[in-house]
């Protein structure tokens, strides 16, 4: 026996349904194109191009090129090595992701039980928070100088993402571990769970959605830290680095642009991958 | 229904909360033994602490006065001697049917097939039969009970706490598992404490109706209910009763909001 299938939604509902899904397609595609043309239009107006008949603004042009020229410097970095470092994109792109990855994997280590004992234990909560509360507002940004001098330019960057994405986590698995409800706790005792039991068999499964959740909200912010992270150096280049370097060394704004859309594409793929995931295991698991 | 041996027995019960530095009586003096084989329903206003005996004897919360044993045991210690069916469910969302069934079983470390075995037989037991895979969301009310009160019998307690399981259920489905159950008794024999604040489900299902007073909860009177089974709702006999719990419980109810509305 199949049970909830939802068949009363029928055919017409259903191609709705896919109207639906097209509709927002095609609303998003509208937005970008929008803002490629208000871009466009704004950056004639700097170079006092077509439709504008002299340039109307003593801001320098090349601060906003066009989008084509963003695109060509795009491409142009996959092709070709960049001036200061000798690297091509896809080099910057695995430095950091690497980058991204250790600090999210120490992130996640520190997090997790750091959140899950805090959300179960009055007094380890009574602990934390403060120092939570005090260090969570302060900038990764904050903490770059020192962390390059201390740790140097393989460890200062990882820990700068680490802090990006530490709190999110945290945060999340300590909500989810303490909104676990009593009522199944007390069901797991009267059916013979010890603390043990309660923990692994209720607390943690009951965690995992949330915890899904600040994995992609930390990521998000990781990649936000990425610039931070890199832009007084890092050891094999990197997607900030090369923002920084294209910006302060090179004036070449366009290929600034091109960095920037990098970090927002590989963001979109990451948190997006993490999003799926999350969804996955949480209809698996049968939560949501 | 053989056994006269006492099954649950609680003497001079009391139970005190502190909530924000002031204590609440919730128990004070309750005396019960509960037979084996016995379907006791507990009934009494809101408040008077019926969930709080049910706590008490499936040993979430310890009495702060008083003697109770289970089977001759402090309750808590003798793990396996009771299950508890929630009226919140309280199923594990992440489990399917036959892994919330397998839960008490999985702790216990019983062998994957004779697990499997076990909860096959509840599923049948329970009426789940092609819904074992099924996530809890999946279910209606009633079978998400159905899977309740599995879960509670398969680590074979002699006694089964039930805490107003259908309470959350629409009238139909209601009295739909109040026969279920009676089924499941006869076919387990169980010992059941049941709470509840349903009059006609207390006469429908109870071999004894504990009437409660009002906080702090003790023992008001025990009603016998010398129906036999299955029980007609709208016979003479049954009313009778019926309207000799609810006298009782009226006064109950009046001293209960008398002493709230007068000045302490």
């Amino acid at each position: 026996m199949q049970i909830l299938r939802d068949d009363s939604i029928g055919i017409l509902g259903r191609v709705t349904g896919l109207l639906g899904s097209w509709r927002r397609l095609f609303l998003g595609a509208a937005s970008l194109a929008v803002f490629i043309a208000l871009w466009s239009l704004y950056s004639a107006w700097l170079h006092g191009d077509w439709p504008f008949a002299y340039r109307s603004w003593s801001q320098p042009a090349e601060y906003i090129p066009y989008p084509s020229e963003v695109l060509y410097a795009f491409v142009d970095s996959f092709t070709h090595r960049d001036p200061f470092t000798s690297l091509y994109m896809t080099s910057h792109i695995y430095a950091s992701l690497k980058r991204m990855f250790f600090g999210f994997v120490l992130a996640f280590l520190v997090a997790v039980p750091l959140g899950l004992l805090m959300g179960r234990s009055a007094n380890a909560e009574a602990i934390g928070k403060p120092l939570v509360e005090l260090f969570r507002p302060i900038p990764p940004l904050a903490w770059v100088p020192i962390f390059l001098i201390a740790l140097k330019l393989f460890w200062g960057p990882i820990a700068i993402v680490f802090l990006g994405i530490f709190f999110p986590i945290l945060l999340n698995v300590m909500f989810g571990a303490k909104s676990v409800d009593p009522v199944l706790i007390d069901a797991a005792r009267t059916l013979g769970a010890k603390r043990r039991d309660i923990f692994t068999k209720v607390v943690l499964p009951f965690t995992i959605p949330y915890m899904m959740t600040g994995i992609k909200v930390g990521i998000g912010v990781g990649w936000m830290c990425i610039v931070a992270a890199e832009m007084l150096g890092a050891v094999g280049g990197g997607v900030g680095l090369f923002i920084y370097n294209m910006a302060y060394q090179g004036t070449m704004y366009d290929r600034m642009y091109a960095g920037m859309l990098v970090i927002g594409l590989l963001s979109v793929l990451t948190t997006g991958a993490a999003g799926f995931l999350e969804q996955r295991l949480s209809r698996w698991m049968g939560m949501k | 229904m053989d056994g006269n041996e006492v099954v649950i027995s609680m003497k001079q019960l009391s139970k005190v909360f502190t909530k924000d530095r002031r204590q609440i009586k919730a128990l004070e003096g309750f005396d019960l033994d509960v037979k084996e084989g016995e379907f006791v329903c507990l009934l009494g206003p809101s408040g008077c602490g019926k969930t709080t005996i049910l706590r008490i004897v499936a040993g979430l919360e310890t009495a702060t006065g008083g003697d109770i044993t289970v089977r001759g045991n402090k309750p808590g210690v003798a793990g396996q001697a009771r299950g508890m069916v929630f009226q919140e469910f309280a199923l594990f969302p992440w489990r399917t049917v036959r892994k919330n069934i397998e839960f008490g079983l999985e702790i216990k470390g019983v062998p994957e097939a004779e697990m499997q075995k076990m909860s096959s037989q509840l599923v049948d037991l329970v009426g789940l039969k092609g819904f074992e895979n099924a996530h809890p969301k999946e279910l209606s009310g009633g079978m998400k009970q159905r899977v309740g009160i599995a879960r509670a019998l398969a680590n074979n307690p002699k006694v089964l706490l039930m805490d107003e399981p259908f309470g959350s259920l629409d009238a139909q489905t209601r009295n739909l598992m109040q026969k279920e159950l009676l089924r499941i008794w006869a076919a387990t024999n169980k010992t059941i404490l049941f709470v509840t604040h349903s009059v006609d489900e207390a006469v429908f299902l109870a071999d004894r109706i504990v009437i409660m007073t009002a906080r702090p909860g003790k023992v008001r009177e025990i009603i016998e209910v010398d129906l036999p089974r299955p029980r007609d709702r709208t016979s003479q006999e049954f009313i009778k009763v019926r309207g000799k719990v609810l006298t009782e419980l009226d006064e109950e109810f009046e001293k209960a909001r008398a002493k709230e509305l007068s000045p302490e």
